[in-house]
């Protein structure tokens, strides 16, 4: 048998400096990296396909075995399982920019140590996309309603939270590729991994979904490796000081732009889409977010000179509220959707207030009239409650009400002769450092601005086989469900709100 | 009828089977990546501090309207693909034991072992490190996730094959008192024999076009070169010389060269198909391609004539083994439709 340290010691030194031709700089980055790092996992390819394929062999195996001969995912509750339409695609997305982050790591970073320990995450990236579209997929085909499980990966392109995902996630691989290990290992692995993928299971268990925690564990058992990547790069970059200024914009920038997605989506996800109820997503934040990864791993790194985000304290504010403004938007706006919405019950309104005192003062008259407001045969939806809709930030590409209505920092700017909203202090500020990586893409208004919404929904394919009902239902009543007419009777046209809003003065 | 439950929607309706039925492989795989032109019509949230986007259309000089619509010939993703390298490795693993604990290592031919082995079989490793790093960014750049998905596979595949031979080594320096492994990295460098393989490995490395490198590895370096090293003096002199292992390790590394040549060639009757609107431009790419790729190629397999000579008889001959290697290559264009291979030896 191979002593794998020292099999380990051979391997890394495959790399040598080229002489003959110059290796392109194909990932011009700002950082200094010393090569004196260790990969505390020590790949050998031969013992990680072992390992791997064990891990493969129990998770497909228990989809395929028990889980859909007992029927489970057809029995799990209906509401937590049509948000799982729109996490997935979500989650595979950041999946894939990962092993893209990773193969341009692999590329810049010259340290065979780290290398190693990128390859093994490229593939494990791979694993993960593969796995989750596998659930998804294993979904459609054992879940009762399968609709928008059967081409979520087509609608995320035109769905104004997947398209918030994607700003996000693109952080993991578009930009130096030291920010894009700052935004996948360092942020959101580290701190983000343990809520989306084992809080959620929990929640999944508690609603008889065992498929979802099934694949979630067997990816988060890769994450340790990734975290630890992470943790050693960044190990290795804050032992030059030169890399620290650097390192704290674009640690800035990382924190929040994770947040500013992650942070409501994965609340609205956790706290409205339980039917059995346990903790709520604030609860998880202070434990993972809060605690672990600012309190701890964080802080273990500040003797080197890292501190705390500089927007943490604010982001941590903000979470209390976030996802239940994200959520009441998503729901207002159902028919643009491609999941079922289950309206908030007595029962719902009590834990709420339990976990988030003074909910049902802020939120509560939204859902009494939300729940008047299901029954096509009433001829409205929740988005009439709303005077004016808020408009989508440049940045983040979230709606500029959070982190709620009444709280929101949103902004108006004009620079290059457009008008961009801003949903907050540190979205502004990362679009004032460099305002040209921001407006390639329209928001979501801005792209579909004068549309009808049953033309919308028709265009984006968000009808189901029937090519009469829609997708998105904002019940789960099976019997009178939203058709393409109840929508076009209500003659409704998609406005950019920005239009209407003056472009302020900066301040 | 409910609306709910609907048959139509019990599997994956936005991928275009390229058979009658969806695969796994298709359905775990295909429109992962954004398309700005397909599904994903806002294009990029973000670009680099430089101005680039998450992908670039012309990382490659090849043009195709639909880069989704490639598809692996071996079907593979990440399940299967570690559980052919998973069973690979296996019986790489039991073997290496079986050959210690039977001491065939220990009786292994010093020559075989010094000359080969350890001589340019370990140089080798250092050339499939480089293949590695090669196809980390080209798997990055690919203009679909098919594509990317199948350059990553390759990738890990050079990484594997460079970790086996260091690992054989390891073995062997366990079983015998005679030998260590000493060196290599410094070899690599200096030596002269293997710097014309170091400057392909190089060139390989710089290469940009994603798909370049995929044409060059695929249809030129390593039909020739790897055919001409892995295949000949290491997977056939191994059987010779009492060394399994080596065989054994070249012969994984063979398939694994096979699928990836097949990869290659569905690559190009892609790009070449009747229909397309570039074929013209992208056969005069591809030909373009291989034909630096070839002369590179067999400047370094040439280079290595004095190695098959030096190496201790029985050992196949370099000329014939070469020629062999030439002629299968040239039939493999000339079934492509592609000059640009230059004449056989």
């Amino acid at each position: 048998m191979h002593d794998l340290v020292e099999a380990h010691d051979r391997v890394k030194d495959f790399d040598w400096a080229p002489s003959y031709v110059e290796k392109p700089n194909r990932y011009p980055t700002k950082y200094k990296i010393p090569n004196r790092t260790k990969d505390p996992f020590r790949h050998l390819i031969r013992d990680y396909c072992s390992m791997e394929q064990e891990k493969d062999d129990r998770q497909y195996g228990a989809l395929s075995d028990v889980i859909a001969r007992a029927n489970m995912p057809a029995r799990a509750s209906q509401r937590w399982t049509e948000i799982l339409k729109v996490v997935l695609p979500v989650t595979s997305f950041g999946e894939y920019a990962a092993m893209k982050s990773s193969g341009q790591l692999i590329d810049t970073v010259d340290n065979a140590e780290l290398r190693q320990g990128y390859m093994a995450q490229m593939l494990d990236e791979v694993r993960h996309v593969n796995q989750e579209v596998y659930l998804a997929r294993y979904l459609a085909r054992h879940s009762r309603d399968p609709e928008g499980f059967d081409r979520g990966y087509k609608l995320r392109g035109s769905n104004m939270f997947t398209r918030a995902g994607r700003a996000a996630l693109e952080g993991f691989f578009v930009g130096d590729p030291i920010e894009g290990a700052l935004n996948l290992q360092v942020v959101t692995e580290t701190a983000y991994t343990n809520p989306i993928f084992v809080a959620m299971t929990e929640v999944a268990a508690m609603n008889g979904d065992q498929a979802t925690p099934t694949v979630f564990l067997s990816v988060q058992s890769d994450e340790a490796r990734h975290m630890a990547n992470g943790y050693s790069t960044l190990a290795a970059i804050v032992s030059n000081p030169d890399n620290l200024p650097h390192l704290e914009t674009d640690f800035n920038r990382a924190f929040w732009r994770q947040h500013a997605f992650l942070d409501p989506f994965l609340g609205a996800v956790y706290d409205y889409f339980q039917e059995e109820r346990g903790t709520s997503y604030f609860e998880k934040w202070q434990e993972w977010v809060a605690e672990d990864w600012a309190g701890a791993y964080i802080a273990r790194l500040e003797p080197f000179g890292l501190k705390a985000p500089k927007h943490f304290e604010g982001a941590a504010e903000r979470v209390k509220w976030s996802g239940h403004t994200a959520a009441m938007f998503a729901y207002a706006a159902w028919p643009l959707q491609f999941w079922r919405f289950d309206p908030m019950t007595e029962r719902d309104f009590d834990w709420f207030e339990s976990k988030y005192p003074g909910w049902y003062g802020l939120y509560g008259k939204f859902w009494e009239e939300y729940r008047r407001m299901c029954d096509p045969a009433n001829g409205t939806i929740p988005l009439s409650l709303f005077e004016s809709l808020p408009p989508v930030c440049r940045v983040c590409h979230m709606p500029c009400i959070l982190p709620r209505p009444d709280l929101s920092a949103m902004r108006v700017r004009e620079h290059g002769g457009r008008k961009h909203a801003l949903c907050s202090d540190a979205c502004e500020e990362f679009f004032l450092q460099e305002p040209h990586r921001y407006q390639a893409a329209p928001t979501f208004f801005e792209e579909y601005d004068g549309i009808g919404l049953a033309d919308f929904i028709q265009a984006n394919g968000l009808l189901r086989a029937d090519g009469k009902t829609l997708m998105a239902q904002p019940w789960l009543n099976e019997d009178r469900m939203w058709t393409i007419d109840d929508i076009r009777a209500l003659n409704i046209v998609i406005r950019d709100p920005l239009h209407d809003l003056p472009a302020e003065a900066r301040t | 009828m409910s609306a709910i439950a609907a048959e139509a929607a019990r599997d994956f309706t936005f991928i275009r089977p390229r058979k009658r039925r969806l695969t796994e492989y298709e359905a775990v795989t295909v429109h992962q990546q954004p398309e700005p032109g397909g599904f994903d019509p806002a294009g990029w949230y973000l670009l680099t501090p430089e101005g680039r986007p998450a992908w670039k259309s012309d990382s490659t000089r090849l043009d195709h309207s639909d880069w989704f619509a490639f598809r692996d010939p071996a079907a593979l993703w990440q399940r299967t693909y570690v559980r052919l390298q998973a069973e690979q490795e296996r019986s790489i693993e039991r073997a290496s034991e079986d050959a210690a604990e039977s001491g065939l290592l220990a009786a292994m031919d010093p020559d075989w072992l010094n000359r080969v082995v350890a001589g340019p079989y370990r140089m080798w490793s250092f050339f499939e490190y480089a293949l590695f790093r090669a196809f980390a960014p080209a798997s990055r750049e690919a203009l679909s996730d098919t594509l990317g998905n199948a350059l990553c596979f390759q990738g890990f595949d050079h990484m594997r094959h460079a970790q086996a031979i260091v690992l054989h080594l390891l073995v062997i320096e366990t079983a015998r008192t005679d030998f260590q492994d000493r060196n290599a990295k410094a070899r690599w460098l200096t030596e002269p024999a293997w710097q014309p393989l170091r400057r392909l490995a190089e060139q390989l490395i710089a290469t940009e076009d994603w798909a370049e490198l995929a044409v060059a590895v695929n249809l030129a370096v390593a039909p020739i070169l790897s055919r001409l090293v892995v295949g000949g003096l290491v997977g056939r002199g191994a059987a010779l010389h009492g060394d399994p292992v080596s065989a054994l390790i070249a012969m994984t590394a063979e398939r694994d060269r096979r699928r990836n040549q097949a990869c290659g060639v569905e690559l190009v009757r892609m790009v070449m198909a009747e229909d397309l609107p570039s074929r013209a431009q992208n056969r005069s790419v591809l030909e373009e391609w291989i034909a630096t790729w070839t002369r590179r190629a067999r400047e370094a397999a040439e280079s290595l004539a004095p190695v098959f000579a030096a190496a201790p008889a029985p050992i196949p001959a370099f000329d014939a083994f070469y020629a062999e290697a030439l002629a299968d290559r040239a039939k493999l264009l000339a079934d492509l439709g592609l000059a640009g291979g230059g004449q056989a030896a």
